[in-house]
């Protein structure tokens, strides 16, 4: 009977962008994450969430093989996204890095123009062939991160001038120039103001219309206002995964209810 | 309050409980109207169909009542924002008490349309549905417009209901004293009666609400009531 559905929550959704089969790391005999199994969905923000420490960082960076630079990590189980196992031999980590982009905490600009940092990437994958194309491909890339307005009259000028907001948006844009399928947000608001924050949140949004956004976050309340599905992790554990909703009002794990009702740290 | 989220989706989801909420008080105004038709042109027809109705209007609540508490979870709303939603909260219950009367008229309606008519009772129950119903409208009116003179105006205009609730009374009172095969139909009367003035009492309530709303406060000194039936036997004796 249910003509209506708030649409913003309706999670439509079903195909998985990104699988994780029994995956497990180390840190030297430090066992760090044990035994996930998560299905990432297609054009949906999944959040992260969890106690300091718990592994989902680690997780995330299992994503994009971040760990592979991590000398005394040790990745193990099987990781897919569409179906392709990103950990066999023949895929490239750095063209896997421009299809799985990454946001990290701290909004860490090159030291060059507003254009430069969003042209980087697209330039260095050889992705515009004219400078009209790359200009192109700057301007989409602002716009999508919801900077262009801000910026526009002044992409010469140094990234490192804008605002801690703004710099967290010139990244967004930066990684989403190389036209990824997934974008990693390690704890993208921590060093934001709460309008910024707000601003940041509203744009993750709007990205998921382009993109799979898996965002890991320190504050519940920021899962629970950005994302459709969350994973609590606790002490390396994939405690519990569904929908956002379910998750706030009525997880199924006695650890995720204490986590989430504050009474667990 | 008019100034609209940084984040769009939040705006996007108090809009839709409350589509929702108007969605629920539009069932309920054509439920309570299409019962009281169905009494004084005793539709059979139109009485079952208020009857199987009311599980819509049940499972609108049921829907409101969960997006209401996902967007407590998952918003935190504040100030203005959680008043919204306290009082969608606090609509929906009544709308839904509404529809269950809506209901048990319909039902009556179906024994009633068995029983002998009371004089012209069956029209004043119509008159006072109506007048319970466009009160409900009224006061949902002011809750999209978020009016608080007109909601005022709501609370203080309870009276009309229960003077209309009180003559008949006396009216099925004198039918009931004539006649004592007119007490079956006159007890169902009365009863839909009652559960008609109830309908004005949460219109009243949700008048109030919408004070609460757009004020932050919940209105305190007493209305006017005007409900003499607790006296009336005495009354009609002398
Ligand atoms: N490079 C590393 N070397 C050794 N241990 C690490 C390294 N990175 C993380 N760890 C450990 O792995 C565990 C999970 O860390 P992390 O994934 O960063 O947690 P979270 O992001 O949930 O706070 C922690 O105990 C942390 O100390
Ligand atoms: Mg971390």
């Amino acid at each position: 009977m249910n003509v209506m559905t708030v649409v913003e929550r309706d999670v439509s959704e079903t195909r998985s962008k990104m699988d994780a089969r029994g995956v497990q790391v180390w840190y030297g005999d430090k066992h760090a994450l044990k035994d996930v199994d998560v299905a990432i969905l297609d054009r949906t923000v999944t959040a992260f969430i969890g106690p300091s420490g718990c592994g989902k960082s680690t997780f995330l960076r299992c994503l994009n093989r971040m760990n592979d630079t991590v000398a005394s990590a040790r990745v193990m189980g099987k990781m897919t996204m569409d179906g392709q196992d990103i950990y066999d031999p023949r895929v490239d980590p750095v063209q896997l890095r421009a299809k799985v982009g990454m946001v990290f905490q701290k909004p860490n600009p090159f030291p060059k123009s507003i254009y430069d940092n969003v042209a980087y990437g697209p330039k260095i994958h050889g992705l515009a062939r004219t400078k009209a194309e790359l200009d192109e491909i700057v301007e989409t890339a602002l716009k999508k991160a919801a900077l262009w307005n801000e910026v526009k009259d002044r992409l010469a000028a140094p990234g490192t001038g804008l605002s801690g907001g703004q710099q967290q948006r010139l990244c967004i844009a930066r990684a989403i120039a190389t036209s990824p399928e997934v974008l990693l947000m390690d704890e993208p608001c921590s060093a934001l103001d709460p309008i910024a924050t707000a601003q940041v949140e509203e744009l993750i949004d709007e990205l998921r219309a382009h993109f799979t956004v898996v965002i890991v976050t320190h504050s519940m309340q920021q899962a629970a206002r950005v994302s459709q599905r969350t994973a609590f992790f606790h002490l390396g554990n994939l405690v519990e995964y569904g929908e956002t909703g379910q998750i706030f009002t009525n997880p199924r794990d006695p650890r995720t209810e204490a986590y989430i009702t504050g009474r667990i740290g | 309050m008019t100034q609209p989220h940084i984040i769009s989706s939040f705006d996007r989801d108090l809009e839709a409980v409350q589509a929702l909420l108007m969605r629920m008080g539009g069932l309920v105004e054509s439920a309570i109207l299409d019962a009281a038709e169905a009494l004084e042109m005793r539709d059979e027809g139109l009485a079952l169909k208020v009857r199987d109705g009311d599980k819509a209007i049940d499972a609108l609540e049921q829907q409101i009542h969960s997006e209401c508490a996902r967007l407590l979870a998952l918003r935190a709303p504040t100030a203005s924002d959680l008043r919204i939603v306290l009082t969608v909260m606090r609509v929906a219950a009544a709308l839904e008490r509404c529809g269950d009367y809506a209901k048990n008229l319909a039902k009556r309606s179906l024994i009633l349309a068995h029983m002998s008519p009371l004089g012209g009772t069956t029209g004043s129950v119509c008159r006072m549905a109506k007048t319970a119903v466009l009160r409900l409208k009224d006061s949902l009116d002011a809750f999209i417009g978020r009016d608080k003179v007109l909601a005022a105006d709501i609370r203080d205009r309870d009276r009309d209901i229960d003077q209309m609730y009180n003559s008949l009374f006396r009216e099925l009172l004198t039918h009931m004293l004539e006649d004592p095969r007119a007490i079956s139909p006159a007890m169902h009367l009365h009863f839909i009666a009652k559960n008609i003035e109830r309908v004005g009492d949460h219109a009243t309530s949700v008048a109030e609400q919408v004070i609460f709303l757009v004020t932050g406060e919940v209105p305190e000194e007493e209305r006017p009531k005007a409900d003499a039936t607790a006296t009336t036997s005495r009354s009609t004796e002398e």
